[in-house]
């Protein structure tokens, strides 16, 4: 079993609105191991970005972390200084995020944004760290790097300004990389590319990375673990192999039964979940998704399910599930 | 055969939709603008000063007994709270607040008429330009860039000399170069609003144009002009006053804010007072004509969208 | 590219400028038709003289040609003459405009220099109670008349303190009357109640103009990618976050520039400073038409090159124009 370099245990952030308390993330807890990809999946809402932010510490205002640890080698991330934690933000975590375009500095070349966390962070000369920056730019497949490097980024296209982003989180070979919905504002075959890249940095610098999606495809090509989201919890866990396989939780069996399939019957109507998302301040009783489950038992309504092991090698937070119950069509 | 796709779609029973009255876009505005405090108090010291200019002889006649033409040499540069003059009296024994209340009227009366013209010229024009476009268009638009080239202070002042205006001609003048602004703003409004669907949806149905300008466009371009009237309103005071006090505007014997602070500084060492009176009120209506322009731009457009 | 957006603009200007020194000409034609420079001067002028001195100075020929001489005499930048006194325009242009742009440039200064620092203030503090004081200052600035301020500013710091037997500031002037205008520190005295008169405007709209641009600057996905590449809250604000707010600003006092020349006027007279405006203001009192038109004909010039100028400064200063 590979080390354990970022652990979270029961993170939970809320946000004060004067219409009440939004409970964005509500007790989650995960752990990623050295050189792997781990996914969070969920729809909008689910957590899964404010999940990421919280481990960076950069969850906007009126949001708050109101419990939870989350532990870098060793040290509680929550309970660092602000300036401690810059110390660690783009040296030890890196982020990147969803949309290139608005995520790069309009204002300062992109050479130059690639290099910045090394000469803040490691006192780097300018030269050698706009050359360091070109070096990254050409790894993370940009062509002619040192020209390119002059640009601004509403020169680059939508695909090259990702990579860019890329580029800039990995400078400086950070252990950990969150990529927030990396290809989402993508085309779909720049998409392919990005994530071709991102498997490429994985394997060749070993960087643990949690790939952050709605997009379950993206999931089974890249992360060897996966963890669903659903109204700020985490409802199951483990392997992607076996939780596409054998789903342990009703919204993760239902979302994959709502994906439309190529060699499904024509005459089959498409199956979307039921309902729609919980108001997170207001949520519902017992188990957050029971108002929209097919398998929902009289507990469902009262008591909310914790998660434990449910099969082999996953976890699941589902009354109906961790009584042995399999998870099928009517 | 494609099956027949379900016709009914079972909510569940939780899932609950707020209810909610229905409103007017008009309505909303109005019902943010009235819980903007500062903007209703704002708007009503305008009204305050619109009504003061209305009654100021009926006021006059009630408050200070005074005209404001009565000279008294006797009694000149009174400091405020004398017998009779509350405020005190100018260089000529004229009472300040009888000429304070009378100013208010040509203030006030300026200040309407010429954001009453500019906004009827200029929202004219912006919405033709903008409506047809092309050479039209380009037209108008030249015609304003040189209207707004040539400095407005210099234009007031040499048609002040040409013309030697009394209070309507004098708001003429001023408007004159006023509705180049309101033509650009309009304009601007009308190009966002002009490509939308409903505005292809009415033509398509055979409305004429002169119905589509009227009744579709101008009411989706009116937030605009009822912000810039406000805020205009505010710098028609400010110019009227320093072109009064210029000696070009409005001449004494008829009191104006402006020109009451004419010679304000060789009488100061007769009267502290007398040069801060008129300022005060400018100031005050002016102020007001701003906030409440702001407020009623935050009621048409909040952040909360 | 740049240049093409350059040629464009200069080429937009251009039916501007003629429309501007049509309508000068027609005034000037409609208010000073007849005007003889000097005729007043020597009423011992016969008929057939005055009529040679017409012929002589053009005013016989047809209109166009009348106005094509005025349009080429502007490029040649002679301005006309005066009517009282038949100096010409463009020597009092001369002479008063070094004045004139020493008080509107240092107010222009003056304003950024402490619009920035208030509005960021304003937006780093938004909703304290220094964020509510500077806009309730804002907003008073903007209201008051720059007439009624200068006018107080002297009654206090000139006649008020020399009264008290405190040190004054002068009521008026560029230098005190005598000097030769060599001390740079009695140009300062003179300068800095106009200057600060003429910048408070300036600050009012700039400094809320600047918070609001920061504001939505703080509020950018790429502010948020500074944060989490580690950089310190300083860096972030005054690198990666104002670098961008002040663009929409240096749009703003672009905008300002055309008015450099016109914008004093009030200031100007009201303070006794010898500039441009109050030129005009002394010369309309003359009725002196040719001289005023002509001083508005120059300044709406300027007006239309500023506003070429501070569109190619914008897209000089916005990387997303100049590399288009």
């Amino acid at each position: 079993m590979a080390e354990t370099v970022l652990e979270v245990r029961n993170l939970t952030t809320h946000f004060k609105t004067p219409e009440g308390v939004v409970k964005a993330v509500d007790g989650v807890s995960f752990e990623l191991h050295a050189g792997e990809t781990l996914g969070i999946v969920g729809e909008s809402g689910s957590g899964k970005s404010v999940t990421a932010l919280s481990v960076m510490r950069l969850v906007p205002r009126p949001g708050q972390i109101v419990k939870g640890e989350v532990r870098l080698k060793n040290r509680d991330l929550t309970s660092l200084t602000e300036a401690e934690m810059q110390e660690i933000r783009g040296v030890s975590i890196a982020m990147i995020f969803q949309d290139p375009m608005t995520s790069l500095n309009p204002v300062f070349r992109v050479g130059w944004q690639v290099a910045e966390p090394l000469f803040v962070h490691q006192n780097m000369d300018r030269i050698r760290a706009l050359a360091e920056a070109d070096k990254m730019l050409g790894r993370v497949g940009i062509p002619n790097p040192k020209e390119r490097a002059r640009d601004f980024p509403h020169q680059f296209s939508g695909g090259m300004r990702q990579r860019a982003m890329i580029a800039m989180g990995l400078t400086t070979m950070p252990p950990v990389l969150i990529a927030d919905e990396p290809t989402t504002a993508l085309d779909v075959t720049i998409q392919a590319q990005i994530l071709e890249l991102l498997r490429n940095v994985n394997r060749e610098f070993g960087t643990a990375t949690i790939l952050i999606t709605h997009n379950l495809g993206v999931v089974a090509g890249m992360c060897k673990r996966v963890i669903v989201m659903y109204a700020g919890k985490i409802v199951e866990s483990g392997p992607t192999a076996d939780v596409f396989a054998h789903p342990k939780h009703p919204y993760t069996w239902a979302l994959l039964k709502s994906i439309p399939r190529l060699d499904a019957d024509q005459r089959q109507p498409l199956r979307p979940i039921e309902g729609i998302p919980p108001d997170l301040i207001d949520l519902p009783s017992g188990c957050s998704f029971h108002p929209r489950c097919p398998f929902k038992i009289e507990r469902c309504k009262r008591d909310t399910p914790s998660l434990i092991p449910v099969g082999d090698t996953q976890i699941a937070a589902c009354w109906v599930t961790q009584s042995g119950v399999e998870l099928k069509d009517a | 055969m494609i099956s027949p796709l379900p016709i009914e779609v079972d909510l569940p029973q939780e899932s609950r939709a707020p209810a909610r009255v229905a409103r007017s876009y008009w309505q909303e505005a109005w019902g943010r603008l009235r819980q903007n405090s500062i903007g209703m108090v704002a708007g009503g010291v305008l009204v305050f000063f619109v009504l003061v200019a209305i009654f100021a002889p009926l006021l006059a006649a009630l408050i200070t007994h005074q005209n404001y033409q009565t000279l008294d040499l006797t009694n000149t540069f009174a400091p405020p709270l004398s017998p009779n003059h509350i405020l005190g009296t100018d260089d000529l024994g004229r009472d300040e607040l009888t000429r304070l209340l009378f100013g208010a009227r040509v203030s006030m009366g300026i200040g309407f008429l010429a954001v009453f013209v500019a906004l009827t010229i200029g929202a004219a024009v912006g919405l033709v330009a903008g409506f047809y476009g092309g050479l039209i268009d380009g037209l108008l638009m030249r015609f304003v860039d040189i209207i707004l080239a040539i400095p407005a202070i210099f234009l007031f002042i040499l048609m002040a000399i040409l013309f030697k205006p009394n209070t309507v001609t004098l708001a003429l003048i001023i408007a004159s170069v006023g509705w180049g602004s309101i033509a650009r703003l309009v304009r601007g409004e009308v190009l966002s609003v002009r490509s939308r669907d409903f505005m292809v949806a009415g033509a398509a149905l055979g409305a004429r144009d002169s119905r589509l300008i009227v009744r579709h466009l101008l009411p989706n371009v009116m937030h605009v002009m009822i912000v810039f009237g406000s805020l205009y309103l505010g710098q028609v005071v400010l110019i009227e006053a320093a072109l009064d006090f210029l000696g070009l505007g409005i001449s004494p014997p008829t009191p104006s804010w402006g020109n009451m602070l004419t010679n304000a500084e060789t009488f100061f060492f007769h009267s502290r007072t007398l040069a801060i009176f008129p300022g005060i009120t400018i100031f005050l209506t002016v102020l007001a004509a701003n906030l409440f322009g702001n407020a009623v731009r935050d009621a048409f457009d909040p952040r909360l969208r | 590219m740049l240049l093409k957006y350059v040629m464009r603009r200069v080429l937009a200007t251009i039916p501007v400028v003629i429309g501007v020194t049509l309508i000068t000409f027609s005034l000037m034609h409609a208010t000073a038709q007849n005007y003889i420079p000097g005729v007043d001067l020597n009423p011992a002028l016969k008929p057939e003289d005055i009529e040679a001195i017409k012929r002589y100075l053009g005013l016989d020929r047809p209109l166009y040609i009348q106005y094509l001489t005025w349009l080429t005499n502007l490029v040649h930048g002679d301005f006309g003459r005066s009517m009282t006194d038949g100096s010409t325009v463009s020597s009092h242009i001369f002479d008063r405009l070094p004045a004139t742009l020493e008080l509107t440039v240092t107010a222009i200064l003056l304003g950024i220099v402490i619009s920035i620092p208030l509005g960021v203030t304003g937006a780093l503090r938004r909703g304290s109670k220094l964020d509510h004081f500077f806009t309730a200052l804002s907003v008073g600035g903007f209201a008051v008349p720059a007439f009624w301020l200068g006018l107080i500013l002297i009654l206090i710091f000139s006649v008020q303190f020399q009264a008290w037997g405190l040190p004054f500031l002068p009521s008026g002037g560029v230098i005190t009357p005598g000097t030769e205008g060599g001390d740079l520190l009695d140009r300062l005295v003179h300068l800095i109640m106009p200057a600060t008169v003429l910048s408070f405007v300036y600050i009012s709209i700039w400094s809320r103009f600047t918070r609001s641009s920061m504001l939505e600057v703080l509020g950018q996905d790429y502010v948020r990618t500074a944060r989490a590449k580690g950089m310190t809250e300083r860096r972030v604000v005054y690198l990666h976050a104002l670098r961008n707010a002040v663009i929409p600003l240096v749009t703003l006092v672009g905008l300002e520039l055309p008015a450099l020349v016109s914008g004093g006027l009030v200031v100007e007279v009201v303070f006794s400073w010898p500039g441009i405006g109050k030129l005009l203001y002394e010369r309309a009192i003359q009725t002196d038409y040719t001289t005023v038109l002509g001083i508005t004909t120059f300044a709406a010039l300027l007006v239309i090159f500023g506003n070429l100028l501070a569109d190619i400064l914008y897209a000089l200063l916005d990387p997303r124009i100049r590399y288009a």
